[in-house]
């Protein structure tokens, strides 16, 4: 499969509790060349906002220790953080309404490449607008 | 039919021939690397992974070629430590569902990304007694979790050795008449 780039520079956030999730998230946004931040749960993810850091993209599980995504999501939108494209990653049906009700742009149950390629070419054109 | 590019075939269909091989005490699958060898006693069937676990397959590249080897051995080493996790609750907090629950969502959460759509398939199960707070449910539902587990670890390891074998860019082929 040929990974299209496009001179990607967007900065990712991962919010994901999981071991093996994050390792396969992460790998799929190495494959795009997408600089991605890692964190473990909603909090650390909030903090970063609050320490001044900036994302093209934020990608967030639901269910997780501390703060879940959509509390997450929530905060993170209250601080003014509105460009940013929010998505929540969940296979749990019920999560998808906790996503939008907090402020994520999309839900997905999974994640896969093509998606995600879909994904980060729409957050492309998204921060290339904003931009211009 | 999903295709894997890494290992060069449809994993359903190696898994098929895996299977048919296992069954057959003649049947012999050669790789071209040059390796032969005869595969003849287990079962093999093939409905223990969906196509996630091609996409697992599929992000493996020059710059880590044993990606989903890696990533399944992570998934038996955490599952393990999350199932360990639910048997202590189970023993220590009696009908606690909503701790029993929270355990298995991650275990769930693992399974569903690698593609482990039987053990995924009991954990619902599992989750859905802890709704409906039966607990001997939940402890027949969990021996299922556990058997699958341990199923599922015993095929992805011969998974693995067969590629192993199989090299870099081999695939299995059946030999002409069989």
């Amino acid at each position: 499969m040929a990974f299209q780039t496009q001179g990607s520079n967007l900065r990712a956030l991962l919010v994901e509790d999981i071991k093996v999730n994050r390792m396969i998230l992460s790998q799929m946004l190495r494959k795009f060349q997408v600089e991605t931040t890692v964190v473990q749960n909603g909090k650390e993810a909030v903090e970063l906002f609050l320490g001044g850091e900036t994302f093209d993209i934020v990608l967030t599980d639901n269910l997780m220790p501390i703060m879940t995504g959509p509390e997450a999501i929530s905060k993170i939108r209250a601080m003014g953080a509105t460009d940013v494209m929010i998505v929540g990653v969940s296979v749990d049906a019920n999560s998808m309404e906790e996503f939008k009700d907090a402020g994520a742009d999309l839900c997905v149950p999974k994640l896969k490449l093509e998606i995600l390629e879909h994904i980060l070419q729409e957050t492309r054109s998204k921060k290339n607008k904003s931009s211009a | 039919m999903t295709y894997c590019s890494h290992s060069m075939m449809c994993v359903e269909t190696m898994w098929k021939w895996l299977h048919h091989a296992m069954a057959s005490p003649s049947y012999v699958i050669y790789a071209t690397a040059g390796v032969g060898f005869d595969a003849r006693t287990k079962e093999f069937k093939v409905d223990y992974l969906d196509e996630q676990f091609c996409q697992v397959e599929d992000l493996q590249d020059e710059a880590n070629p044993n990606f989903a080897e890696e990533v399944v051995s992570l998934f038996f080493k955490d599952s393990a430590r999350v199932m360990l996790n639910i048997e202590q609750a189970i023993e220590k907090y009696p009908k606690d569902f909503a701790r029993w629950d929270a355990h298995m969502q991650q275990l769930k959460g693992s399974c569903s990304s690698i593609g482990a759509s039987r053990v995924k398939n009991e954990c619902t199960s599992f989750r859905n007694f802890c709704g409906e707070e039966n607990a001997e449910g939940c402890t027949r539902s969990f021996q299922k979790v556990k058997r699958e587990h341990a199923v599922l670890r015993q095929k992805l390891e011969s998974y693995f050795q067969l590629l192993r074998q199989a090299g870099p860019s081999g695939t299995a082929t059946r030999p002409a008449g069989k």
